[in-house]
Order: C-alpha cells, then sequence, then structure tokens
C-alpha cells in the first residue's frame, strides 16, 4: 500500500506558476547551514512547503543532515531529481553540476541508511497465475494444456498478473482447477476409459489464406492451419474439415479453379481432398436473402453449400502431442497478378470468389482406444510398473513422492505423502493400480502445496526480521522469474543441497536459465504485460480508414515486438538496445506497411534497419497501435505509455469531475489536426499541468499513424513533431526525441529494473527497495547494462534474497 | 427473510420424502403449496445489470415525474415494459466521491462502489456487493451461487485506473472486499460452467466421479489444515478464502448429486464468442434464462462493456470508441452517437426483458419472479459524474414493484436501492451496511406503492 503512494507521487504532477509569487513571500524555512540545504531551500521549498503543499509533499521541516530518517521522504525526492522532472520547467534550476551533486548526496546518504536493509515481505501465500500453472503442468507432467482458454484471466496489479496480493481464489478458479486436474489426469496417464471428447481449431476470420501461414506447415502450402494436438491414448481419431462460407452461406472460391486440400499428421499425409472447377450450371444469388427473382442452378447451388460434407479423415494416432496440418497446395502455376490491397472484412464476409479457405477443424476421438500408448508423460509418471500386488505400494511411494517433490518444488516428508498414499488405496479398492495413482495425481494439482507458492518463516526467527530465505525457496523464486514455471532437478537438487546461494552456482544457474527455452517466459509474461503487447489482441483500428489492417498484420506486429525483445535477450544486448537497435523482425506483410523492399514470405526474419525513426521500440508497430484510437494517434496515451513504460513516472489520474478533453474530430467541418486537438487541450491550466509533460512526448510520434505508418501529412497540415521534453531539452523529430530519451540512459534502466523486480517478486516495490534497485542498477552499468548482468544482480539482491518476518 | 424462510422447508420436505425429484415435477407440486401459502412458489431472481461511460441522461431521463412520464429516446426501446418498469433518478453513488488526496479515477471508484455501495480506497479493500450478499442465500439453494456475465475479456492489461487495480472496472461483483468476482465473456465457457464437462451420462461412472472428487476434496481440506499450522495468522486469510471455495464446492457436488434428474431446456453448446455484438450480448441472455429457467443460480450480473473501456459499436456504424466519445467535451455529434449506443443497450435489454416475459415460470412467468436493476456507475461520462446515475427497476419482484412510474429521490444513495432490492428478497441487510464506508442510509420508499 506504502509504494502505490509512492508510485502516484511520482506523478509529475506540477502546478502552473499561478502560485508561486505567494508562495516565495510566506518562505519560512530553517536557515541554511549547509549548501544541501541551501539548494533545497532555494529550488524546493518555495512549492513543497507547509502553505502550499504542493503535491502533499512538505521538505520545509525536514532535516537534510539527516536523510535516514524520513527515507521515504527523500525517495521521492530522488526520483523526481533522477528523472529530470524537477523543478519543473519553466522554474529555475540550479546548475548541472549542482543539481547532481545534490542528487548524488541523497542518494548516497539513503544507500548509507539502509546498510541494515529491508528486504521486504513478499506475501506468504501466492498463487499461481494462469501461466504459471499451465507451465507447471508442461514440466511436471509433460503435458500441454490451452491454459487461456480452460483457465479464467488472472487478476492484475500494477500491470502484472503475478502479483501475490491480487491473486485470489474465487469459487469459480477452484472449481476450474478441479475439472482441469481431471483433464490434465487423462492427458497424463493416457485414460483408456476415456470416451470421445471434440476439440475445435479455428483459422482466425480475418486472415488471408494467400500463402504460407506458419512454420509448421509445408513449404508450398497455402492457407490453412497446423496445431499441435494433444492425443489422449493411442487409438482412432477423426479430424473433420469445414471451409470458409460467405454471409450467405456459400463454400468461398469453389467456382473456380481445382483446388487440393492436403491433410497431415506429423507431416506425413494422411488424405488429399479435391474441391472446386466444378461447374453444373449458374450459381445462386449473392444476396439470397434479398433477391427472390433469381435462384441459380439448384445442384450447383447445393455442391456450393456443401461441398465440404465429407471432408473427414479417419486415422490413428498415437499417444501424445502430435501435430496435424491441413492446407491447401498452392497452384503453382498460377500468373502472378497485380498485388492487390488485401479485402476488406464486410468484403471478406459477403465475397463468395476468390480461392476456397480453410474455416476450422475439428478433432474428435478417441473412437477405437487401443492402450494408453508410450508418451514422455507416462515415461516421467510411471517410474516403475508393479507386476505383482506385493510390489504395488512400494512403487505407488515412489511414484507420489517424486511427483509430490516435484509438484510442491520442496523435499518431501511422509505429511506429503500419506496423505497422498491413503487417497491412492481408497481408490485401488475400487479401480486398477494406474487409475488408483491417477485419483492421487489429480490431488496432487488441486493441493495448495502446488497452487500456491508458500513461503515460510523460519521457525526460530524474531518477529519483523529480516533473514535470508532457504535455497530451496530461492529455487522456486529462481524458477517463477525466469520460466514462470517450477524449478527443474538440477535447481531443486542443488537447492536441497544448500548449494544455489552461493553466488557462482547461483550466477551459473541463472545463466543456464537464461538460455534455456523456458524463459521465453520473460517475453510473453514479462515482456508482453510491461510493454502491453498482450492487448494487441484486443487493438481496433477502424477498417474504413485503416483498410489493411488485418489479423495477419496484427499478428505481425505483435510477433515483432516479441522477437526482438527475445533476440535481446538471447544475444544479452544493452537494455538500451530496446531504444535503438539498428535491426528488428518483418514479414513480408509487415515490411510492406514499414516501406521496407525485398522482404517476401510470411516468415518474420531480422532486418537491418536503415530508417532512423523505426529503430526501435519507438518505431514499432504493436507499440504505435496500442497506443492510438480506433481512428486517431492520441499523444495523450502514447505520452502516458512512455512515461510509465519507459520512463517510471506515470502521471497522475486526471482529477475527478475534469473531462478529458479530447475528441474534437472537426470545427465547422474542417479537419483538426491532432496537434491542434491537443494544444486546445492545454489551455486550460488544470489540465496542463500533466499534459505539457505528456503531450509532447506523444506528438514527437505523431509521424507515425494509428497503425504505425510513416506519415508527413495529417488533417491537410505537415506533421510537425517537435517539442520540449520535461526536463528542458528540445527535439525537431522522433529520432531526435529518442536521443533525449538515451541522453539519461539510467533513467530508463532505472524503470527496467524496477519493472522487473517487480515482476520478479510478484510484490509492489516500496521506497524501501529502492536501494536495492539503484545497486542493481551500479552493477548492470559495469556490464554495459546487460540483460545478463541485470538479470544477476535481480537474483543477488536484497529484496531477492531475503525477506522480512512476519510482525507479531 | 420471509421468502428465504418458506423456501426451506420445501427442501427438507424433498430430503425427507427421500426421493430426488427433478425441476419439472415441482410444477405439479403447486398444489400442495398453493392450499399451504399462494406466494411460495417459484423462487425470486435477481439481475443487476451495468452500462460503461455513463449516459446522455438528457436522453434518458423523461420530462415528468410519476405516472405520466414519456418514452425518451433511450427508454423508447423499452415501450412495451413502460407499465411494468420504475425510472428511478437522481440516485447518487456517493461512496464514489473522491476523498482528500484520491484525486482522478473517476471510473475505477465509480464502478468499484456501484454494487458495494463502499468507498474505494486507492489499494485497500472493497466490501462484499449486494449481488453477493443475496447469492449467499439464495445459493444455498442452487448449484451456482452466482453468475457473473461480461461482454469484454477480463484479461486485457493495462486496466488499472490510476490508483484502482483493473477488477476495479472489470467486474461490480465482490464476494468480500478482497475477492472481485472475474466475469466471463465466453458463452462456451459460461455453459460449460452450468452444464458441466460433457462427461458420461453413466450414472456408475459419474457417481464413481463424485466419489473421487469427494475424496480429493478431503484430502486438500486436510492439506490445507496442516499448512495452516506453519504459516503465521496474519498470511492464512487467502488460506480462508480458498477453503471457502473448496466448501463451495463440496456443496455443489451435493446438489448435482440431488439435482441430476433435472431436465434442462434445450440448448446447443455455444462454440464461442460471436462475431457481432448484438448476437454475443443475446446468446449472454439466453444463458442467463437458461440458468434461471434451470434454477442453476438466481443472482447474476451483466456488463455491456469495461468500465472505461474504448469499444466502437461499428454493427451500428460507430467506429470510434465508447469511451473516447463519451468524452464529447460537448461536441453535438459525438453525444449523438453515445445517445445511439445507449439506445443501442436499451434495445438489446429488451430483448432480456422479453425473453424472462415469455418464459413460464409457475404461476407466471420468470419475469414476474425476477428484480432486474439496469443502472450505470456514470451519469455523464464526460465529466465523470456518479451523481444522479440512471437507473430502471423492473421485473415483478413476486408482485413488489408497482412499475410504471418515474420516481426521484434526489441526494439519495444508490446503495439505497439496494438495500430495498434485499428487503424485497427478505434478506438481511446487516452484513452490506456494516462498513464503516458505507453510503446506504435507509431503504427507497414508494417503490411498491
Amino acid at each position: 500500500m506504502m509504494s502505490r503512494s509512492v508510485l502516484s507521487y511520482i506523478g509529475v504532477m506540477l502546478l502552473g506558476s499561478v502560485f508561486l509569487h505567494a508562495a516565495v513571500q510566506q518562505l519560512s524555512s530553517p536557515a541554511p547551514s549547509s549548501p544541501h540545504r541551501a539548494v533545497l531551500n532555494r529550488y524546493c521549498v518555495t512549492c513543497h512547503n507547509e502553505k502550499l503543499k504542493t503535491a502533499d509533499l512538505i521538505l520545509s521541516n525536514l532535516n537534510i543532515e539527516d536523510v535516514g530518517s524520513e527515507t521515504d521522504v527523500w525517495e521521492k525526492v530522488v526520483r523526481k531529481l533522477r528523472a529530470g522532472a524537477m523543478p519543473p520547467l519553466g522554474l529555475p534550476r540550479p546548475d548541472q553540476a549542482t543539481y547532481d551533486s545534490f542528487a548524488t548526496y541523497l542518494e548516497t546518504e539513503l544507500d548509507r541508511a539502509a546498510a541494515s536493509p529491508d528486504p521486504g515481505r513478499t506475501p506468504a501465500v501466492h498463487r499461481l497465475n494462469r501461466a504459471e500453472y499451465t507451465n507447471a503442468i508442461r514440466d511436471l507432467l509433460a503435458v500441454d494444456i490451452d491454459g487461456a482458454s480452460l483457465l479464467p484471466a488472472d487478476d492484475s496489479g500494477l500491470e502484472f498478473d503475478n502479483m501475490a496480493d491480487v491473486l485470489s481464489v474465487s469459487p469459480l478458479l477452484m472449481e476450474t482447477y478441479m475439472s482441469v486436474a481431471g483433464k490434465v489426469r487423462s492427458l497424463a496417464l493416457g485414460d483408456t476409459d476415456l470416451g470421445a471428447t471434440t476439440d475445435i481449431y479455428k483459422v482466425p476470420e480475418r486472415f488471408i489464406q494467400d500463402d504460407r501461414m506458419d512454420e509448421d506447415l509445408p513449404f508450398g502450402s497455402r492457407g490453412g492451419i497446423a496445431v499441435r494436438h494433444p492425443f489422449p491414448v493411442d487409438g482412432e481419431y477423426v479430424i473433420r474439415i469445414r471451409l470458409v462460407r460467405s454471409g450467405d452461406g456459400y463454400i468461398r472460391g469453389i467456382r473456380g479453379d481445382r483446388h487440393q486440400l492436403d491433410v497431415r499428421l506429423n507431416g506425413a499425409r494422411l488424405k488429399l481432398f479435391t474441391i472446386g472447377g466444378v461447374n453444373l450450371g449458374p450459381s445462386g444469388p449473392l444476396y439470397p436473402r434479398n433477391g427472390t427473382f433469381y435462384r441459380g442452378d439448384a445442384k450447383q447451388i447445393e455442391y456450393e453449400f456443401n461441398a465440404d460434407e465429407n471432408f473427414e479423415v479417419h486415422f490413428p494416432a498415437k499417444a501424445g502431442t502430435q501435430l496435424v496440418q491441413v492446407t491447401f497446395l498452392k497452384q503453382t502455376s498460377a500468373p502472378d497478378g497485380i498485388l492487390l490491397p488485401p479485402p476488406m472484412y464486410p468484403d471478406i464476409v459477403d465475397f463468395k470468389g476468390g480461392d476456397p479457405a480453410l474455416a476450422s477443424i475439428t478433432i474428435r476421438g478417441p473412437f477405437e482406444t487401443i492402450g494408453p500408448g508410450e508418451t514422455p508423460s507416462r515415461h516421467r509418471i510411471f517410474l516403475c510398473n508393479p507386476t505383482a500386488p506385493a510390489e504395488e505400494e512400494a512403487c505407488a511411494t515412489k511414484i507420489l513422492s517424486l511427483l509430490a517433490r516435484r509438484a510442491y518444488r520442496q523435499p518431501v516428508t511422509n505429511e506429503h505423502v500419506q496423505p497422498l498414499l491413503h487417497l491412492y488405496r481408497t481408490a485401488r479398492s475400487r479401480k486398477n493400480f494406474e487409475a488408483a495413482i491417477g485419483t492421487a495425481l489429480q490431488a496432487i494439482l488441486v493441493s495448495p502445496e502446488f497452487l500456491f507458492r508458500i513461503e515460510r518463516d523460519p521457525p526460530n526467527v524474531a518477529s519483523n526480521t529480516a533473514y535470508s530465505i532457504s535455497d530451496v525457496a530461492l529455487a522456486s523464486r529462481l524458477s517463477f522469474f525466469l520460466w514462470s514455471s517450477i524449478p527443474d532437478d538440477e535447481l531443486l537438487d542443488l537447492a536441497e543441497k544448500g548449494k544455489l546461494s552461493d553466488p557462482v552456482v547461483l550466477q551459473q544457474q541463472v545463466s543456464r536459465m537464461v538460455a534455456d527455452s523456458r524463459s521465453k517466459a520473460l517475453v510473453n509474461n514479462f515482456a508482453g504485460q510491461w510493454l502491453y503487447l498482450r492487448n494487441m489482441r484486443d487493438v481496433s483500428p477502424d477498417p474504413e480508414l485503416f483498410p489493411d489492417f488485418d489479423d495477419e498484420l496484427r499478428e505481425a506486429m505483435q510477433k515483432e515486438t516479441e522477437l526482438f525483445f527475445e533476440s535481446m535477450l538471447r544475444e544479452d544486448r544493452s537494455v538500451l538496445d530496446l531504444l535503438m537497435a539498428d535491426y528488428t523482425f518483418v514479414n513480408e506483410r509487415l515490411a510492406r506497411h514499414y516501406e521496407i523492399p525485398n522482404v517476401y514470405g510470411s516468415r518474420l526474419r531480422q532486418v537491418t534497419l536503415t530508417d532512423e525513426a523505426r529503430k526501435g521500440l519507438l518505431g514499432q508497430g504493436s507499440i504505435l497501435t496500442l497506443t492510438s484510437k480506433a481512428r486517431r494517434t492520441s499523444p495523450v496515451l502514447r505520452g502516458k505509455w512512455v512515461l510509465e513504460q519507459l520512463l517510471g513516472l506515470p502521471p497522475p489520474p486526471p482529477p475527478p469531475n475534469v473531462p478529458l478533453l479530447e475528441e474534437q474530430e472537426s470545427k465547422g467541418g474542417k479537419p483538426v489536426s491532432v496537434r491542434q486537438m491537443m494544444e486546445q487541450h492545454r489551455q486550460n491550466p488544470t489540465c496542463a499541468s500533466c499534459h505539457k509533460i505528456m503531450d509532447p512526448i506523444g506528438l514527437a510520434l505523431e509521424n507515425f499513424n494509428a497503425v504505425g505508418q510513416w506519415r508527413t501529412v495529417e488533417a491537410n497540415v505537415p506533421v510537425d513533431a517537435s517539442g520540449v521534453f520535461y526536463d528542458g531539452s528540445e527535439f525537431q523529430n522522433v529520432v531526435e526525441f529518442r536521443q533525449v530519451l538515451l541522453n539519461h540512459p539510467e533513467r530508463f534502466v532505472y524503470t527496467v529494473a524496477e519493472k522487473l523486480l517487480t515482476y520478479a517478486l510478484g510484490r509492489e516495490i516500496h521506497y524501501y527497495d529502492a536501494p536495492a534497485v539503484r545497486k542493481i542498477v551500479r552493477e548492470a552499468a559495469l556490464n554495459d547494462y546487460r540483460w545478463s548482468a541485470l538479470i544477476t544482480s535481480i537474483a543477488r539482491s536484497t529484496p531477492f534474497q531475503m525477506r522480512r518476518s512476519q510482525e507479531q | 427473510m420471509m421468502i428465504f424462510k418458506k423456501s426451506i422447508p420445501r427442501r427438507t420436505f424433498l430430503r425427507g420424502a427421500g426421493v430426488t425429484l427433478g425441476l419439472p415435477l415441482l410444477d405439479a407440486m403447486f398444489p400442495v403449496f398453493a392450499a399451504a401459502n399462494t406466494t411460495a412458489k417459484s423462487p425470486l431472481r435477481v439481475s443487476y445489470f451495468y452500462g460503461p461511460n455513463g449516459r446522455i441522461m438528457n436522453r434518458w431521463t423523461p420530462k415528468v415525474a410519476g405516472a405520466g412520464f414519456e418514452l425518451t429516446p433511450t427508454l423508447k426501446p423499452l415501450a412495451a415494459f413502460r407499465d411494468r418498469m420504475l425510472v428511478l433518478s437522481g440516485l447518487n453513488i456517493k461512496a464514489a466521491d473522491a476523498r482528500p488526496g484520491e484525486g482522478g479515477a473517476g471510473h475505477g471508484r465509480a464502478c468499484g462502489a456501484f454494487l458495494t455501495g463502499i468507498h474505494p480506497k486507492p489499494g485497500g479493500a472493497l466490501g462484499i456487493s449486494v449481488d453477493q450478499v443475496l447469492a449467499k442465500e439464495f445459493g444455498k439453494h442452487t448449484q451456482l451461487a452466482s453468475l457473473e456475465l461480461a461482454m469484454d475479456p477480463n484479461d486485457t492489461v493495462g486496466g488499472n485506473d490510476g490508483s484502482y487495480r483493473a477488477a476495479y472496472t472489470k467486474t461490480i461483483s465482490w464476494r468480500s472486499g478482497a475477492t472481485p468476482l472475474p466475469t466471463e465473456d465466453n458463452p462456451r465457457k459460461v455453459f460449460e460452467r452450468l452444464i458441466g464437462e460433457s462427461g458420461s451420462t453413466d450414472p456408475a461412472v459419474r457417481l464413481d466421479h463424485i466419489q473421487t472428487r469427494r475424496s480429493i476434496l478431503d484430502f486438500v481440506i486436510q492439506d490445507v489444515a496442516r499448512v495452516s499450522r506453519e504459516i503465521g495468522p496474519g498470511d492464512r486469510a487467502k488460506f480462508t478464502e480458498y477453503l471457502d471455495a473448496v466448501r463451495d464446492i463440496e456443496r455443489r457436488i451435493q446438489l448435482a448429486e440431488e439435482q441430476s434428474a433435472r431436465e434442462l431446456p434445450e440448448m446447443d453448446r455455444p462454440a464461442g464468442v460471436p462475431a457481432t455484438y448484438s448476437e454475443h450480448a443475446k446468446l449472454m441472455f439466453d444463458l442467463n434464462m437458461l440458468a434461471f429457467q434451470g434454477d442453476m443460480t438466481r443472482v447474476t450480473t451483466f456488463m455491456y462493456g469495461r468500465e472505461g473501456g474504448d469499444r466502437p459499436y461499428r454493427e451500428i456504424g460507430i467506429g470510434d470508441g465508447h469511451h473516447s466519445l463519451s468524452h464529447h467535451a460537448g461536441n453535438p455529434e459525438a453525444i449523438a452517437l453515445c445517445a445511439q449506443i445507449d439506445a443501442f443497450h436499451s434495445t438489446l435489454f429488451a430483448y432480456f426483458l422479453e425473453r424472462l416475459q415469455a418464459t413460464p415460470d409457475g404461476e407466471g412467468s420468470l419475469f414476474d419472479h425476477s428484480i432486474i436493476v439496469y443502472s450505470s456507475g456514470l451519469n455523464d461520462g464526460n465529466a465523470h459524474t456518479h451523481y444522479g446515475v440512471p437507473t430502471l427497476l423492473t421485473g415483478g419482484a413476486m408482485g413488489k414493484i408497482q412499475g410504471g412510474r418515474h420516481l426521484q429521490y434526489p441526494g439519495l444513495p444508490l446503495s439505497n436501492l439496494h438495500l430495498t432490492v434485499l428487503d424485497m428478497a427478505g434478506i438481511a441487510a446487516e452484513e452490506y451496511v456494516n462498513n464503516e464506508d458505507s453510503d446506504a442510509t435507509e431503504k427507497l420508499d414508494v417503490i411498491s406503492i
């Protein structure tokens, strides 16, 4: 709760100069006893005194000689100073040397006061979120589940959905855990009693299926879908295929050429269907509902409505996750036509021409169960196979002990295993051995030890005292931080031997874990939320204004930033490269959007950027689109995003009952440029105090339209992207603006470090964490702000390694 | 208390008779009860509807008060229900007033206080919402205590409003001050939750299923007890929540067993989220109907959108987002578009009411046995004012609502309407008002006269 207020005060709340005259006259603070006191009196206390209480901050009565006694207040001050956000633009500032020495003095004093640090207290009970649960199931049992469709979304706090405080357990969630545990058990064991189930995979409606769609599809294919489907047992399955239909129900594109539809399992062809090229007579009317005067040929219509009726393939499949591919063979002889812009959505709905496309595939089964099969999951679970009843109990004990150790992420005792064995025995009296193990497995998956990360204070520690967490707890902190999952055996083994806290071992393990593919979780969960990438799914640019924006572009944009972030981690680049790297990832679709020549095909690949404006996150379509409105750019959203996500200075929310003052699309029929709109809006002094900070940042990106395309004219006015940053730096365009950010790399790195630490701990960052964050940034600076340095420093930091015991 | 107390003997009777009766048979039993008491037939259902971003009030509020009120443009789609609804003007969400130093967050505070009547403190806890007070009692008789439906997905990021985390704008239902109930927007998931995963229909397999679940729940309860001993008392709150959830399932399993013979109205399993807003909304309403009809729950909430959400309504030709439009700054075009969205919501609401009315339920229709509150956390979305929120009260409420009037309650809190609903449902309001941050004072009068 404390840090919430810390964060909100960081808001760049600046008062207009209106109030200042009064302030100067009523000034009364202690006489300057030191040079720092003098700086404080001259530049800060003019507003932050007992009379004005600007931003609820009073500095006049604080003792600057004893910074350690008011660390919470001084941390707020340092934060503003280090961001260059105070004193506000237009008010006098000391020269840079004085400014820096003042800030350094405060920081040094604060860090000195933190010699006996407060590591904070991560909540004792921390529920696994949806992503962590899904990954834990994968790593525990080699079972892939689609967590997003099985589990309800988690509530998020401070932008991350792994914050212990807000991860609650509703009855709905518990109910879902129970039922998912049943499904997981069936998949893991290969439940031979399982009835047939149905899974539908849909191709997103707005995909234009004119090229190879996926890395998992064969070369020379067109459209379609590749899915990794978990087959629960060895048995017979059926795939049903449905093609895209127009709004009137016609299958699209089957009047023209013949097309071949290829169905494969793990790359091997199961069946090749032929469709189209059938012409039995005239087709039906385009709008049968309206046009009753014309009917068309009944047989032809019947064909165009039902041609995919028998598109079913029966096939045997082995248990385990297998790759199912359904796609059209690309017509190699078709002449290259003129490249037309992709059709707009309403056209796709009504259109019955073009090429046929895949709507969905349905996989149903098993029908003839042959057996549980040999799967990685069974291999992992059944360490022994009792051949005589007498062996069963020992084998069950072995299996359940190992499962519990991994699932509970700690050495297990009788206390853990006996209740599981009890369940097993009860079930065994009614069922066979494997099914009884399954019941105990199901129980493990809803046990509090699995669903929650539980951090216990050591038995003999005094209350409200800092202590080092155990190696076993450290193993979990590391794995949930870097993998969003449970520790693996190597990590657990080291922890159980007490070696993990050894700095050298820790460093090795961090390197190993970041190199492991599981660290992709940092991209999906950390970057996905930090940069708001997850919201790409929901952005909705107006198709009238942005007819080019379809689901392929949407996906390419999101993947671009994900691949970009992932390459930073994998190549251990500097954190600053996020803002300025000279490369990115595009496919043909996105390259066209960015006007980058000579990129063909649907695969995203690394390209070197020659256009300065495109470099770094601020030039990426994803960020630019998700900070725009449906019909235009929003300098407010963009400015806010930069302030919050890159600079760690969230602007305070607008004061109550003041309209956000936006949206004046036109005045007297004349289009108004976005900049003009913003200027109107800064005439109100209440709004101006924050918007004069936010808006110039957003306007620096005005050369990118609401879907991130470059433009030089907007609303018939040349785009003006110049402005003044809140620290007084001036810039003419986005390239210079980026340089303004890079002139103070530590501001950006501090924000990244703080966000990453928040994410790593799953709790809010408080003022007493600031010395640790500064230390992380200092250590990272020694290594050119490389990701490895940042992550290792976090893993070694006080809040990550230690914890404060409960207050009595 | 009336209705609740009277429904207990019914269940006791069922158990005492030693048989499990399906729902259709209940109709046959009515004469028995009719002889004893003509009011205790069908149970009461309650729904709360939430519209985000306020409304254009001069198209909503009738100028005339009392029985002669006129149908304004936004109310016109509800013409068929004019005489069965009350337009309530002037109700305030007082609890959403910003306290010194809180600033901004007009959306999060209003939405958080909407059904709780409790002032949301930044970073602090809220309190139980009125639907959950109802659900605690009504839920004793149904598989699900309540159902939270919404049109927006629950998992977008960055939905925080100032100091209020995203839950304050994404749900209106709070099981307790710390447990917001997630909403569901996917019709398929709602359906599966109501009907259960399509498992085997073989009674033996089902029984085995139930036994396994029971034994696992016993295991969990023991495990929680063990772990609770190892952590401090201050850390146990989350476990209490977890244990409550586990007990809830135990109870549901029992009810599922008892009610397995119940016949349900026919409905296909929905595939997912339909393409258009209206299809989606109607499907959600159909699911709500299914839940009411099958008596799977008696309390539902529905959100037309996340508070502050920026959904464009392309289906009715509106390309700009609702939130952006609601900050119209007096622009008549933007105001007209907002009003169009308001009327669109009314049209969909009319569909819901029509379905309620067309569905027979005991001696009458579902409509006769429902209370529906249709409102919003904001009055004017442009200025984030939460005074005079646009509110309708409809449904028959077992004859306790006398519709066809426009009533004015200037200065009274919306939570007083919540007290009225609790009173009509015969449920004690102590838990609801027993919070120092609650703004409720007393129930509204003349609603039933």
